[in-house]
């Protein structure tokens, strides 16, 4: 059974290798992108059940354990994110092929989209399952490495430099995350996660607390706290949508995994988190704010994925059971539900030919089925019952007051003033792209590029795997008891780490 | 009831099915969901008042305390009263007001009408605070889009909008209130906590912040005039949302808590305050509406003052009041505003100065109109008269707080009794300088439904002993019952001649023309309105102050930031503590030294270098300054690595640059800019090589792994080389990460070329994408080939 912990990185990239190979052969690449991710969603649905029945499944590999063997690791969060983020590359992956067929016709390639997916899928699988400092890295590489190739392909003249602040900034963060290792190995003589914290609790508090706000920054610039997130509303917005869906459900969140994984697992809870409170209440606000003084639909959207980091954020910094339940819940949740929302604008852009909320009006009236598919994600990302951000920010709320410190009760007003600007932000677009007189789509300003606006033709692929996200998010609300049972014993898991320091490391040195 | 609730929002489901293929008969459809309920809920009426209520829970995620409870009390019988009554009559109206041909206006509005009925049943049911909030901003979003209707004209847009922020503000406001005080009594069932309400300081906070949500959604001053605004929807909704129902959502949650925290300052004061305050200002504005609407708008917004106040003055006389006064309110408002929508759809408008000789047309609507009237003002034998004689009562009998209260419900009940004329007299009323408006029949359909309510508040005031077991079994929860009955007539009682002098004086002041111009002037800079559009502005330039100052667009200052707080956060960290840099050895071979100054200097020069080439080698000294130093250190592989990753770099480096321009690109904004960067990262540097030095400081000796990599490498992998074994064994599957990352670059480098060699060959003429563009004075043009 261990072997499967593997197949969710080695598929991808196997399917990757043959995708490239297969170039010029449009369906087999096709095929092989959705069954593939089709099998690791239904490998991460195993795991979960296994890792919630019989604890986590480790895979030793080359059969060399700890200290100095890679392991992976799947444990409760680790499958559950895995299995929400393969369902979601699943959904962006069928939307993508629909927006091609549509655009190009089914006979033409592409050559490097299909293998670059894949291989950034494999580089998220590898990041939720390792279990090692150096081999996260090494997923963030493959990650970063297919992201950037993403987001130059067909490059055109104005998208140039938003681009290159995305793979500078990254590549910055790569350069922190290798000298981070190196202080990590220096200080500690282990990359081997279950390992450390033995070692890091020798060490003085200041030296620990020195290298767990490195490592924050480190994965911070990733899931773009504020003020590391710049970058994100510069460069996302420009891709087209179902890469900048892929990218603000899953490479921030991945970031925030690693922050969830490396503080609760290597680090103890200690009294300079209020500084992580303090970051998380300014993320959220400065996000939120963000996004009501846009008037680009997508720029918008990236403003509100940097405010909902910091929901993420506060969770964590909380420290209690039901504060990790409702981080991994909001995760779940943001992940479907910021996919949807950047899907939508997909849609959105192609039949109004324009992002820009003053030039667009009248969608509801057009295309009610768009409207509805915008409604359902907009409101679950403001909180407004009973969608899934409801569940995830009610859990989130109740942990912050019964924390009860000052600046606990702080970020938990917060969070509720921060609902209200989403509110608001996300009625701006309703109000002005969704409501109004219909009017006549903007001409293709760029035919030559990605993205074909303006059209107004979309297929049925396309609007499925929108609605398929949606249905998701839906789901995660209907089913929030038994989401919220597992949340809670993955946030014990967390806050109680024997078990998996003990699944890694117990049958001695392999 | 949780399954009547289910069941609202089931039918809800299908109403735009049967919409689509019966029309507007789906509203009737829809009218089963609330008429079962309410015949449901008079069935096991008993129980609710038994002081023994059902309680239904419903699981949803217990586990972070989400749960549906439901308990079947008499406030919440008395609420479904209005809630499923007035619910199904509107749904019945709304039948003929709609229009015939319209499917999807019927599809769109009969869903939402009973989604929102049986939201507003779950609210008045929730027994626990999230259940509460789920339900209540379930009836705003329903409100938003009932309002909003097809959204294409402006004023809809806008008044929905309004009505979402403000009401939103109120429930997250109250939402947090509600979990600040459920976690401070250690139980989210609203039944515990009121039946041991907690103390303190935050409890206080939690108070005010539960008000703020229900003063916003009872549209109390300042937060008033989204109501007025919200007039733009169709008449039954109006009747329903704005009347009957969700705006009693309010008055409904001080009522739930007030026996708990009737005493508690920051609790009755701010509703008595504004209460009072909402109660003469909506009379005082409604004085001069010529809207018919937008009267009856304001008279509502003055009738929830009215029963704020009697709910926050917290006796067993004034719960007396206020829970008929819920009742006769929802039962006589609603009747008038379905009266207007007969005119305002059968004669074509609903302004007073077009109208007249209606009366003499349509007989049975306007006697029908008027007992809704006379309950408004307060005149014998209907529900409103009783209830306002109760209200007098407690309030006159009481002390000096509550009898100068009670001057002011006197006052505000003038201003009723003046605009309930000006309805009757404008609606019905036969001017003599005006032609009467041209004869049309009123509709039997929507006249019927017009006299459910309007007859509801004859007869329960004729026989109030039907409701006086729930209003009394309220009103118990305040104190001891002293023996009060409801009833039209109690002899000639202060109460009694006190309404004789409000009915008096209004009349008077009706007859004084000078009232047109007098009444509802409020000056400009104090009107709420302008302070809602003045908070969104605000808001707005606020998001754009902070946004555009921070997000500035320039890469160099983004890296200068994260920089900046690599250093300022772990720094702080580390002082935090005490810090130990133990035995420093300056250095152990005297070669370093030299190599090191070699490093060091060729570094900071290349941040100073003005052409580009000059920065390159300057770069490439410092990594073959580094190999030197692996040669010094004994590391003779490790050197020879570095020596061929620095020349291929450079070669292809200096290949690169023969396309740019010889220097860098000055940008003459950021004059001092060069130092500033410099200095940036070298602190920078200089707090990692800290860290670096620091941290080695902790370690003794060769780490676990590092010693079992060099004793197993040879037997386990037959490898003599120690990093050989590391890359293809130990950690191979490192590797074929780092070969993928290898791959993705060779592919992104090749995507890039063939995007561009097609772009050449196509037909659209542009200028090609320049190099220049992606360079800055960064000087960095780094892309995926060179890192590989």
């Amino acid at each position: 059974m261990t072997f499967l912990v593997a197949l969710p990185v080695l598929l991808p990239l196997l399917a990757a290798a043959l995708s490239l190979v297969a170039g010029r052969s449009p369906r087999v690449q096709r095929l092989l992108g959705v069954v593939v991710l089709t099998a690791i969603a239904a490998v991460a649905a195993t795991l979960l059940l296994r890792a919630d029945s019989e604890g986590p499944v480790v895979l030793r590999l080359g059969g060399y354990g700890p200290p100095f063997g890679i392991t992976l690791v799947a444990d409760r969060l680790a499958s559950l994110l895995l299995l929400v983020s393969a369902l979601v590359t699943l959904a962006v992956l069928v939307f993508s092929i629909g927006q091609r067929i549509t655009d190009f016709g089914r006979r033409t390639a592409s050559t490097a989209f299909h293998p670059m997916y894949l291989v950034l899928c494999a580089g998220v699988s590898m990041a939720y399952l390792t279990g090692d400092l150096f081999n996260l890295f090494v997923a963030f590489e493959i990650m970063l490495g297919a992201s950037y190739v993403l987001i130059t392909r067909r490059v055109t003249a104005e998208r140039v430099r938003p681009s290159m602040t995305y793979v500078i900034v990254s590549l910055t963060s790569s350069l922190l995350f290798i000298t981070m290792i190196a202080l990590v190995y220096t200080a500690t003589g282990t990359v081997n996660l279950a390992a450390m914290p033995e070692k890091i609790a020798a060490l003085p508090a200041g030296v620990q607390s020195s290298l767990a706000l490195f490592i924050v920054i480190v994965f911070g610039i990733k899931a773009a706290l504020v003020p590391l997130h710049f970058w994100l509303p510069d460069s996302y917005p420009t891709a087209p949508a179902p890469i900048t869906a892929v990218f603000a459900a899953l490479l921030t969140k991945v970031g925030v995994y690693a922050l969830i994984r490396t503080q609760t697992l290597v680090f103890v809870h200690e009294d300079s988190w209020a500084v992580l409170l303090g970051v998380a209440l300014v993320t959220m606000i400065i996000g939120a704010l963000g996004a009501i003084a846009q008037n680009d639909l997508n720029r918008m959207l990236s403003f509100l994925l940097v405010s909902h980091i910091g929901y993420m954020l506060f969770g964590l910094a909380l420290f209690t059971v039901i504060g990790l339940a409702g981080v991994i819940l909001y995760v779940v949740h943001h992940i479907t539900v910021q996919g949807a929302l950047f899907l939508v604008s997909g849609l959105v852009t192609r039949h109004t030919g324009t992002v820009s909320l003053q030039a667009m009006s009248g969608v509801a009236r057009a295309y009610p089925l768009v409207a509805v598919l915008f409604a359902i994600p907009a409101m679950s990302l403001a909180g407004i019952p009973p969608f899934s951000g409801f569940v995830a920010k009610m859990a989130l709320l109740q942990a912050g007051a019964e924390v009860g410190t000052a600046m606990a009760i702080a970020v938990t007003a917060g969070a509720v003033v921060t609902s209200l600007l989403t509110l608001y932000a996300v009625t701006k677009i309703w109000v002005g792209a969704f409501w109004g007189p219909p009017t006549e789509p903007l001409v293709d300003d760029d035919p030559n590029d990605d993205v074909t606006v303006g059209t107004g033709s979309t297929s049925s692929a396309m609007v499925g795997a929108t609605g398929g996200l949606v249905l998701i998010s839906v789901l995660i609300a209907v089913f929030a008891g038994p989401l919220a049972d597992m949340s809670e014993r993955a946030a014990n898991d967390l806050l109680h780490d024997e078990g998996y320091r003990s699944a890694v490391l117990g049958e001695g040195n392999g | 009831m949780l399954v009547a609730i289910l069941a609202h929002f089931a039918l809800a489901a299908v109403l735009p099915l049967v919409a689509r293929r019966y029309g507007r008969a789906a509203f009737v459809v829809g009218a089963l969901a609330p008429a079962a309920t309410l015949v449901y809920a008079l069935a096991r009426g008993g129980e609710a008042v038994s002081g023994a209520p059902p309680l239904e829970t419903l699981a949803w995620a217990p586990v972070i305390g989400l749960e549906f409870t439901a308990r079947f009390d008499e406030l919440a019988l008395l609420l479904i009263l209005l809630v499923s009554g007035i619910g199904a009559v509107v749904l019945c109206y709304y039948s003929r007001y709609a229009k015939p041909d319209d499917h999807r206006t019927a599809a769109r509005d009969s869903a939402l009408l009973v989604t929102f009925a049986g939201a507003m049943l779950g609210l008045v049911l929730a027994d626990d605070v999230i259940s509460l909030y789920l339900f209540w901003e379930l009836t705003t979003v329903c409100s938003f889009l009932l309002v909003g209707g097809d959204g294409v004209a402006k004023r809809l847009r806008t008044s929905a909008t309004q009505a979402l922020l403000v009401t939103t503000l109120g429930g997250l406001a109250m939402l947090l209130g509600l979990i600040l005080l459920g976690t401070a009594a250690g139980t989210m069932r609203i039944s515990e906590i009121l039946a041991d309400p907690p103390s303190g300081g935050i409890v206080t906070a939690a108070l005010l912040l539960v008000l703020l949500g229900a003063l916003t959604k009872s549209a109390q001053v300042p937060f008033h005039p989204w109501l007025p605004s919200a007039m733009v929807a169709p008449t039954p909704v109006s009747a329903y949302l704005h009347a009957a129902a969700m705006v009693k959502a309010g008055v409904y949650l001080v009522a739930r808590f007030s026996p708990a925290f009737a005493d508690h300052p920051a609790w009755w004061i701010p509703i008595v305050v504004c209460g009072l305050w909402t109660m003469l200002l909506g009379g005082f504005r409604a004085l001069r509406q010529y809207d018919l609407k937008t009267l009856l708008a304001y008279g509502t917004i003055s009738q929830l003052g009215f029963l704020m106040v009697m709910l926050g003055a917290g006796t067993w006389m004034s719960a007396l009041a206020a829970g008929t006064l819920i009742l006769a309110h929802g039962l006589f408002k609603s009747a008038l505003f379905l009266t207007v929508g007969i005119i305002d759809k059968r004669a074509g408008t609903r302004d007073i100065r077009e109208l007249s000789g209606l009366g003499r047309q349509w007989r049975g609507l306007t006697t029908l109109a008027t007992f809704a009237l006379m309950s408004m003002a307060g005149l014998p034998p209907l529900l409103g008269f009783i209830g306002k004689e109760v209200a007098l009562e407690a309030l006159f009998e009481g002390g000096t707080v509550d009898r100068l209260i009670g001057v002011g419900v006197a006052v505000g009940s003038v201003l009723t009794v003046v605009y309930s004329l000006r309805f009757l007299r404008g609606a019905f009323g036969t001017k003599p300088d005006m032609a009467p408006s041209a004869p049309v029949p009123c509709g039997r359909v929507m006249t019927g439904m017009v006299a459910v309510p309007s007859l509801a508040g004859l007869v329960l005031a004729l026989a109030p002993s039907v409701i006086e077991p729930v209003e009394t079994g309220y009103a118990d929860r305040y104190g001891k019952d002293p023996g009060y009955h409801l009833a039209l007539w109690h002899g000639i009682t202060p109460a009694l001649m006190i309404s004789v002098g409000i009915i008096a004086a209004g009349v008077a002041v009706h007859r004084y023309a000078g009232v047109q111009r007098l009444g509802g002037y409020v000056p400009g800079p104090l009107r709420a309105q302008s302070w809602y559009g003045r908070s969104v502005e605000g808001l707005e330039s606020l998001a754009r102050g902070v946004t555009g100052r921070l997000q500035v667009g320039s890469l160099p200052v983004y890296l200068g930031v994260i920089l900046t707080t690599l250093v300022v956060v772990p720094g702080a960290g580390l002082f935090s503590g005490d810090i130990d840099f133990g035995e420093l050895r300056l250095f152990d071979n005297w070669l370093q030294v030299p190599l090191a100054l070699l490093v060091l200097v060729a570094a900071a020069t290349s941040l100073l270098a003005r052409r580009r080439l000059t920065a390159v080698l300057l770069a490439g000294v410092v990594g073959y300054g580094i190999g030197a130093w692996f040669v010094v250190d004994g590391g003779a592989d490790l050197a020879l690595a570095q020596f061929l990753v620095e020349t291929l770099t450079l070669v292809v480096f200096v290949f690169v640059i023969r396309r740019f321009p010889p220097r860098f690109i000055e940008n003459k904004a950021y004059v001092g800019g060069r130092w500033v960067k410099a200095v940036i990262a070298g602190v920078a540097g200089t707090f990692v090589a800290v860290l670096a030095v620091l941290y080695s400081g902790y370690r003794g000796g060769i780490p676990e792994a590092s010693r079992q990599y060099i004793e197993r490498a040879e037997d386990e992998t037959g490898a003599t080389n120690v990093v050989n074994a590391i890359i293809v064994d130990f950690r191979a599957f490192d590797t074929i990460g780092e070969i993928t990352v290898l791959a993705v670059a060779a592919t992104g480098v090749a995507s890039l070329i063939l995007a561009r060699s097609r772009r050449r060959n196509g037909t659209v003429g542009r200028p090609e994408p320049t190099e220049q563009d992606a360079t800055d004075d960064t000087g960095t043009t780094e892309t995926p080939e060179v890192r590989s």
